[in-house]
């Protein structure tokens, strides 16, 4: 693992426990990128934020947990409980509502509850929640520690669907491209690597458990195996019609106060063709190699 | 007395950017950011993220 690219660009990552820090950070330029929900981009953007999205951090990863011994079976059960949503701005809130719609559901019928993504689990534990919708790996902690049930996973139910996307700010966009170009780039040929084989992905989870995300390396394994499409790091592009459709539910459940142009929030001009990237997915080492 | 205290001053504005870059800062990045600045190096980028896909 280094900390910089093939041409010498140093890159650091900075962890985070709430949004609104990430936010602040962005604003001061303590950190010149970040992986924040899509709506909340555009809600920074419509607040004068000088931010684009210019990436995406990966599709679907996201899944409704219940109880592992609640008589919830489908969506339509989830009528007149409480459940955990990340934030009002995260995408799953709006996947919510729009579940709600295809069932025929009022806006008010599910009790949609804003928790902090580490503290989904306990809570669904503790009974003060009956099920909640959340990143990965948190709705797997539960399910891997006995007390939780995946009843869907947003990949069945809003395929390819988008959580956390890639935000630059603008200034570091008009003063130095190319560095943004470099952790795009470094961005799409890791998630080919992860995407091209199941030993990959187990290595990759050893390192994000160990070095980044601090967490159980067991369970991060799980996540990027069970099943293998749970979290897919390819097709990473920004997409208008999938930001159309975010657009349009955020309007709609007044979570942004209107619509923005795509070309406002996003800068799709960091986006290439895989193929024409020159770089040799072999040469990582594999355990036990060293660097 | 007036190049000793200005000698004191020194020392002191000295041992305090010091312990400064020290704990605040690190060798490592103040020199990195010199390297940037002599256009010798490019920057760093930190990148936000929550532990959560």
């Amino acid at each position: 693992m280094t900390s910089h690219s093939d041409r010498g660009s140093f890159f650091r990552s900075a962890k985070f426990t709430d949004w609104p820090t990430v936010k602040e950070a962005l604003i001061a330029r303590e950190i010149g990128a970040a992986f924040i929900l899509a709506p909340m981009a555009m809600q920074l953007k419509a607040d004068g934020v000088p931010i684009k999205i210019v990436y995406l951090g990966h599709r679907d990863g996201t899944a409704i947990v219940v109880g592992s011994d609640s008589h919830i079976r489908d969506f339509a059960d989830l009528r007149g409980k409480t459940i955990a949503i990340p934030s009002r701005y995260a995408n799953q809130n709006l996947l919510m509502h729009k579940m709600m719609r295809q069932w025929n559901m009022p806006a008010d019928s599910i009790e949609l509850r804003e928790v902090p993504p580490p503290e989904h689990p306990s809570a669904l534990r503790s009974g003060s929640i009956d099920g909640y919708i959340v990143g990965e790996p948190f709705a797997a902690q539960s399910e891997v520690d006995g007390y939780g049930r995946v009843l869907y996973h947003t990949k069945d139910i809003w395929p390819d669907f988008i959580s956390c996307v890639l935000v630059v700010h603008e200034g570091l966009i008009a003063e130095d491209r190319e560095i943004v170009q470099e952790l795009v780039d470094g961005i799409a040929k890791s998630g080919k690597w992860l995407d091209a084989d199941m030993a990959h992905r187990m290595d990759a989870a050893e390192i994000a458990a160990e070095h980044f995300y601090f967490q159980d390396p067991e369970l991060l394994k799980f996540v990027l195996s069970k099943p293998v499409d749970r979290v897919k790091y390819t097709h990473l592009a920004p997409l208008k019609a999938d930001f159309d459709e975010i657009m349009e539910l955020a309007v709609d459940i007044g979570i942004l106060d209107g619509p923005i142009a795509f070309e406002e929030y996003v800068d799709d001009s960091f986006v290439r063709p895989l193929e024409s990237m020159d770089w040799n997915m072999d040469r990582l080492p594999r355990g036990g190699e060293g660097p | 007395m007036k190049s000793k205290i200005l000698t004191g001053a020194l020392a002191w504005l000295l041992a305090i950017s010091g312990l400064h870059v020290t704990l605040n800062v690190g060798w490592g990045e103040l020199w990195h950011d010199v390297q940037v600045m002599l256009g010798s190096a490019r920057r760093t980028l930190v990148a936000g993220f929550l532990p959560v896909t």
